[in-house]
């Protein structure tokens, strides 16, 4: 019991996915400086928000629902720190792990973009509305491309579990190599979920001031910021388990800095992807995810399906 | 003052995050706002946000004498930014009015309606100016709030 409660609340839980969060979003933010020959941030810049934003004011709208708007950050808050105990980190193993956790994954993955409908929805603001609406059309578009992504690997692996993916492409090295194209297909996907920059249609800053966040303020606004981070580490250690299961030396200490190692150079791809495209129209979007990305995913589950025709025989 | 009190207020030092807000100004003082928050001069190296919406914003920076018609939209948008929040003055206009002082549509500076936390002068006031407006605002928060 205390231990379960220890590493829920602490290590590998919440204060430590905290702490990872916040080094992601400063490498986030420190890389896009670079890249656009600025100095950046200094280390301590997302502690320094977070905090500031928890000693504010908080306004809540009168017009706005008040159980809603309040409960929507939490319940993002919660499922991504959930779907981080299922995720096999620095071990071959997940915290817990059972047939079937990749889908409660992926689903946990989705609560927060419907939580943030439904505060950005109730907090009665025209601009949150429309920044509402883009987003759940972005997430018909970027869902499926995803799914398929990382599905196709759970395909070749034979089964529903990530700590049995892990485990079966341990076994078999060099497999992940036939993944490479879904890993691209899913990273990109991400970018969508996470509205970094070529899809951040629905918080478009200078179309409409910060889309569904725009009415939040003080703690509130901290803990939808703090999910936002959250998201992007569990988002790049699933895609690091699911596409990336290669050098695991079975010594904790050792696995924990390659872990680091494939967890930072995927939100640096995430970074670079920020800095160098410009913001997609919604319609835009759309199409591509359809026209281009779920052909692409399709024909790499095709893929993965005639190498383990050729595998069994 | 408590630990909790000292890093809050630490936090608050570092992390100003800004609303950009033309109160009538005749569009030259925006565009040296705008060239501050340029990679040139990099304010997020002081943690300077620019936000687009006043519920996230910590400083209200002005541009402009105060117009009868911005009057009622500028209490507005001061109202909805949450506490603790300040208003930064950009420009001789919106310091006192300035060339337009006296003009039949206007209110005089930005003091005449909401209360101002720094004043930085110059026509237009120069990026380094506003840097170092937004700067010695900080200071003087850290001052007033260390004792
Ligand atoms: S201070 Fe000068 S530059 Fe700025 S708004 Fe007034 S007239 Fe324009």
């Amino acid at each position: 019991m205390f231990n379960a409660m220890f590493s829920m609340i602490i290590f590998p839980g919440f204060l430590f996915l905290a702490a990872l969060s916040f080094l992601g979003e400063f490498i986030d933010r420190k890389i896009y400086a670079r890249l656009q020959n600025r100095v950046g941030p200094p280390w301590f810049q997302p502690v320094a928000d977070f905090i500031k934003l928890l000693g504010k004011q908080e306004i809540i709208p009168t017009e706005a629902n008040q159980t809603m708007f309040k409960m929507a950050p939490l319940f993002a808050t919660a499922s991504v720190v959930t779907a981080f105990f299922y995720i096999p980190l620095w071990t071959p193993e997940a915290m817990y792990s059972f047939n079937g956790d990749i889908l409660v994954v992926l689903y946990l993955l989705t609560i927060p973009t419907l939580s943030f409908f439904i505060g950005g929805w109730y907090s009665t603001s025209l601009y949150a509305r429309i920044g509402t609406v883009r987003s759940l059309t972005q997430l018909f578009a970027y869902e499926v491309p995803l799914f398929m992504g990382i599905l196709s690997s759970a395909l070749l692996a034979n089964t529903w579990s990530l700590t049995k993916i892990t485990e079966f492409y341990v076994a078999h090295p060099w497999l992940w190599l036939m993944n490479l194209g879904g890993f691209i297909i899913s990273l990109i996907a991400l970018l969508g979920k996470l509205e970094k920059t070529p899809f951040d249609i629905p918080e478009a800053e200078t179309e409409i001031v910060a889309g569904a966040f725009t009415e939040y303020s003080g703690k509130l606004l901290a803990f939808l910021r703090l999910t936002l981070n959250i998201e992007m580490i569990v988002g790049a250690a699933l895609l690091s388990a699911v596409f990336l299961p290669f050098a695991l030396t079975y010594n904790p200490y050792l696995d924990f800095v390659i872990f680091l190692i494939k967890l930072l150079s995927i939100t640096f791809l995430i970074s670079l992807a920020r800095t160098v495209v410009a913001r997609l129209r919604i319609d835009q979007m759309v199409n591509f995810c359809w026209k281009y990305l779920v052909p692409l995913a399709m024909m790499q589950l095709l893929l993965n399906l005639a190498v383990k025709g050729v595998m069994i025989k | 003052m408590n630990v909790v009190q000292k890093v809050i207020n630490w936090s608050r030092l570092k992390s100003p995050w800004v609303l950009h807000f033309n109160t009538g100004a005749c569009n030259a003082c925006d565009i040296e706002i705008i060239a501050a928050l340029t990679p040139r001069y990099d304010l997020e190296r002081f943690g300077v946000l620019l936000k687009a919406t006043p519920r996230h914003a910590d400083i209200l920076l002005c541009s402009g004498p105060v117009t009868r018609q911005i009057e009622d939209r500028l209490v507005r948008i001061y109202e909805q930014m949450a506490e603790p929040k300040f208003v930064v003055a950009v420009g001789t206009c919106s310091c006192s009015g300035g060339v337009f002082n006296g003009c039949y549509n206007i209110k005089g500076g930005i003091n005449a309606v909401i209360p101002v936390s720094a004043y930085i002068p110059g026509c237009p006031a120069s990026p380094k100016a506003i840097m170092d407006g937004v700067v010695k605002l900080l200071q003087s928060l850290e001052q007033k709030e260390g004792k």
